[in-house]
């Protein structure tokens, strides 16, 4: 199944050289695997584990969560504004499931 | 008591609560929640280095709430006020947590910051250590008060 991601920046249009956040929130249970249901059995773990972010085409930043990260996560890098173009989040967590969100660059 | 006279006491009296009630440095200026041995094997599995090997860093800006209200969903924040050329990588630890490694960041062409939310499972301190180019490690750490944990 498909992980939903949302990505924004803060600012949204950032100026050239002015730094901005690329915030990524993903629609995921994050289940650390020690969490138990109602009948006491735990339930199996299923975590993103791996963030990778693209700008246009190439890698510029990368996180591998561990299974303490919270249901619905958010992932939050800093960049500097450079020229416009396309930033593209990849998520894969431990079931192999993958999920992508992009965004557009523009400098104000 | 005029109104002037009770604003002064009033805030004098929560000035004092607030300073009391910041969860800093405890006796021996330990950490609330800090569980050493947790963590030492946590750093070895990653770093491969214990918490000796750790400098304490001002560099280091590790933003964390004093108190949570639940531990499933609590925000963190880390800045790095260095080059970001000399930053290798992040990685972020909570003593207590089961899996004590919240996360590890490479950040290639981004600025040395990350920011995510996170479980955790008790009240705990909370480490980010910055592996810079030159192979030092530096450290800095806060501590969370937990009120109702986020793995269990």
């Amino acid at each position: 199944m498909a992980i939903r991601v949302i990505v924004r920046l803060t600012p949204a249009k950032p100026k050239a050289g002015e730094e901005f956040k690329l915030q990524a929130v993903a629609q995921h249970p994050n289940e650390p695997g020690t969490r138990k249901d109602a009948e006491g059995k735990l339930i199996p773990a299923k975590y993103i584990n791996l963030v990778e972010v693209y700008f246009e085409g190439e890698k510029v930043a990368e996180a591998h969560p561990g299974p303490s990260t919270s249901a619905n996560p958010l992932y939050s890098f800093k960049f500097k504004a450079e020229k416009a173009g396309t930033f593209s989040v990849k998520l894969k967590d431990t079931d192999g499931d993958t999920g992508e969100g992009t965004v557009k660059l523009e400098l104000a | 008591m005029n109104r002037r006279a009770f604003l002064k006491t009033t805030g004098a009296a929560l000035g004092t609560l607030a300073v009391a009630g910041l969860p800093a440095l405890g006796q021996g200026g330990k950490l609330e929640g800090e569980d050493l041995a947790n963590l030492e094997k946590a750093l070895r599995d990653t770093l491969g280095k214990g918490f000796k090997d750790l400098t304490p860093s001002e560099l280091v800006k590790l933003n964390m709430p004093a108190i949570a209200e639940s531990g499933a969903n609590v925000p963190m924040e880390v800045e790095v006020n260095l080059p970001p050329a000399q930053v290798k990588a992040l990685h972020l630890f909570a003593d207590k947590n089961p899996t004590p490694r919240l996360a590890t960041v490479l950040s290639m062409k981004a600025l040395p910051y990350y920011a995510s939310r996170v479980r955790l499972a008790e009240t705990t301190a909370v480490r980010a250590v910055v592996e810079t180019q030159d192979g030092k490690l530096l450290l800095a750490s806060a501590s969370t008060r937990v009120t109702v944990g986020g793995c269990g």
